[in-house]
C-alpha cells in the first residue's frame, strides 16, 4: 500500500480506471460469451480482484489484468454450457427519424434488422466479437487487436470474414 | 459473392476507408456492393443496452469482498497497539451486532422485501423471515416461519429453510408455507428442490408439494401464475379445516372457538383477505356451520 498518486490502491486512480474501462470490458465479455447480465457480474468480480491485489498490479498493467481475469471467469462459467447468444433483449435499434417513412418500409426494415441481429448472433465467437467491437463500440482495428493480444492483420481478416458470413446468412433482401 | 477477390481483408479495408479510389470505384459497380452497404447501415444502427458506470461503481464498492484501503498508513505505524485494539473492537462489534436482517408481518399484513441481489420476497400475514445480509453473496439463505412467495434472481443456490424442511433453487418463482406441522411448496417458474427429513423432491413449474401432520406427502398440478394470496384471496385444496381456521385467524386477528367441531373435516375453497364479513360467511356457510361474532369482534364462536 502506498499513497502514490499512480498506485492502483489510490481510490481516485482506481475509480477513474473503472470509469474509463468497465463499459468496454462489459461489452467485450458480452460479445464473447453472449450473456449481458453475466458479463456485468464478471466485470464486477474482475475489478474486485484488481482492487484486492492493487498493490501487486500497477495501473498500466491493470487493463490487461482485468481483461485476462474477466476472460478466464467467462471461460470457467461457460465451459460446461454452450450458451446461445442472447441478443434480442439487449441490442436495440438506434432511434432514427423515421416519421416520413411509409409503414411498409418500416416493416421491411424491422424484418431486415431482425434478420441481421440473428445473423450476428450466429457468427462464430471471434468474428462476432470483432464485428461488434468495431460497429457498436466504434473501436479501430488497432484497438481491438490490443484487447485480445493479436495482430491488426488478424483482426482485419476476422472482420472481412464476419461480413462474408453475414452476407451469406442474410441473402438477398 | 465476393470470392473473386483474392484480398482477404478487402471488406475490412473498405469499412475503415482504406480502399484506394480505383478499388472503391470497382467495388461500387460490383453487384454485391449494395448488400454490404445495407449490412453496414443496419449494423451501425445497432445499439447496446446502457451501462451506468456510476451505478456499477457504487455496486462494486458495496460488495462485501471489496474492502476499503487505509488512506494513511503512518497513523497505523505510530499507533500499532491502538490500531490492534481498534480492530479487535471492530471484530467483536461484528460478532456482537447481529448481521441478520429480519422482517415480520402481523395479522392481515403483507410485506414485500427486496433481497440484496434483487430477488423478491413477499411475506403473507403473520410470518417471519430473516437472512444474513453480510454473507448474502456467498450464501443466499432465508429462514422462514409462515408463508412467503419468492421471485429469485438467477445466481448461486438460493435456499429457504424452515423447521419442516428446506427448499432450494437457482432462479425461479415459488411459494413456501410452513406453520407448525404444515408444510406446502408450490413452484410457479423454473425448478425447485424440496428436502425434509424423509423426502427429497424436485418440483417443476405448475407442481405443488404438501406434507401435513400424520399424512403422507402429496403432490398435485395447478395452472395459476402466482399464489392467490397476492391478490388478497386465501385458497385451499382439500385440507383439514383447522388450517383454514388458522389462516382466518391470521388474516383477521381473530380467535375461533371450535368446541365440538371435527377439525379434520376436509375443506376446498377460498376466502377474501380484505373483507371479514364475506370471508366468515363464505367459509362457515359452505361448511354448514352457524357462527356468532363477539362484541369486540375478536372472537368467533361456532355452533354445531
Amino acid at each position: 500500500m502506498s499513497d502514490n498518486n499512480n498506485s492502483t490502491c489510490n481510490e481516485q486512480v482506481f475509480d477513474k480506471f473503472f470509469k474509463s474501462n468497465s463499459k468496454l470490458l462489459r461489452n467485450y465479455i458480452y460479445y464473447k460469451f453472449g450473456d449481458l447480465e453475466q458479463a456485468e457480474d464478471i466485470v464486477q468480480d474482475a475489478f474486485i480482484k484488481l482492487w484486492n491485489n492493487c498493490s501487486k498490479v500497477s495501473i498500466d498493467k491493470a487493463k490487461s489484468y482485468v481483461y485476462t481475469i474477466a476472460t478466464n471467469l467467462g471461460i470457467s462459467i461457460t465451459r460446461h454450457q454452450k450458451v446461445k447468444f442472447k441478443y434480442r433483449d439487449y441490442i436495440t435499434q438506434r432511434k432514427t427519424d423515421i416519421n416520413h417513412e411509409s409503414p411498409e418500409f418500416i416493416a421491411l426494415e424491422k424484418e431486415y434488422m431482425e434478420k441481421l441481429k440473428n445473423a450476428i448472433a450466429d457468427l462464430p465467437e471471434r468474428q462476432r466479437e470483432v464485428f461488434l467491437l468495431s460497429r457498436i463500440d466504434k473501436k479501430t482495428y488497432k484497438e481491438i487487436a490490443e484487447l485480445s493480444n493479436v495482430s491488426v492483420k488478424a483482426i482485419e481478416k476476422l472482420m472481412h470474414k464476419a461480413l462474408l458470413t453475414l452476407r451469406g446468412k442474410i441473402g438477398n433482401i | 459473392m465476393l470470392d473473386d477477390k483474392k484480398d482477404d481483408i478487402f471488406l475490412s479495408r473498405w469499412i475503415s476507408g482504406e480502399l484506394s479510389e480505383e478499388e472503391l470505384l470497382e467495388f461500387k459497380s460490383h453487384p454485391e456492393y449494395e448488400y454490404y452497404v445495407k449490412i453496414m447501415a443496419g449494423a451501425d444502427a445497432l445499439n447496446l443496452k446502457d451501462y451506468d458506470v456510476e451505478k456499477e461503481l457504487s455496486a462494486l464498492k458495496s460488495k462485501s469482498s471489496y474492502t476499503a484501503k487505509e488512506k494513511s498508513n503512518s497513523v497505523i505505524k505510530l499507533w500499532p497497539y491502538i490500531a490492534a485494539a481498534a480492530s479487535i473492537a471492530i471484530i467483536l462489534g461484528i460478532f456482537l451486532f447481529n448481521p441478520n436482517e429480519s422482517f415480520s408481518t402481523n395479522f392481515g399484513e403483507q410485506l414485500s422485501v427486496t433481497l440484496p441481489d434483487g430477488s423478491e420476497m413477499i411475506l403473507n400475514a403473520k410470518s417471519l423471515a430473516s437472512f444474513d445480509k453480510e454473507n448474502w453473496k456467498e450464501n443466499r439463505m432465508v429462514t422462514l416461519e409462515g408463508e412467503a412467495f419468492f421471485k429469485v434472481k438467477k445466481g448461486s443456490k438460493f435456499t429457504v429453510t424452515t423447521k419442516n424442511g428446506a427448499v432450494s433453487v437457482l432462479g425461479t418463482q415459488f411459494n413456501v408455507q410452513s406453520q407448525n406441522s404444515f408444510f406446502e411448496v408450490t413452484c410457479y417458474e423454473g425448478r425447485v428442490s424440496v428436502t425434509n427429513k424423509e423426502n427429497k423432491k424436485i418440483l417443476t413449474a405448475g407442481k405443488g408439494y404438501r406434507n401435513l401432520e400424520n399424512t403422507d406427502p402429496e403432490s398435485w398440478i395447478f395452472d395459476i401464475k402466482e399464489p392467490s394470496w397476492l391478490s388478497n384471496t386465501s385458497s385451499f385444496r382439500s385440507i383439514p379445516i383447522k388450517y383454514v381456521f388458522k389462516e382466518l385467524e391470521e388474516q383477521y386477528d381473530l380467535k375461533i372457538k371450535t368446541t365440538e367441531i371435527n377439525l379434520e373435516t376436509i375443506y376446498t375453497g377460498t376466502f377474501p383477505n380484505n373483507n371479514k364479513e364475506v370471508a366468515l360467511r363464505t367459509v362457515f356457510s359452505t361448511l354448514g356451520m352457524k357462527y356468532s361474532v363477539s362484541k369486540d369482534s375478536k372472537t368467533v364462536v361456532l355452533e354445531k
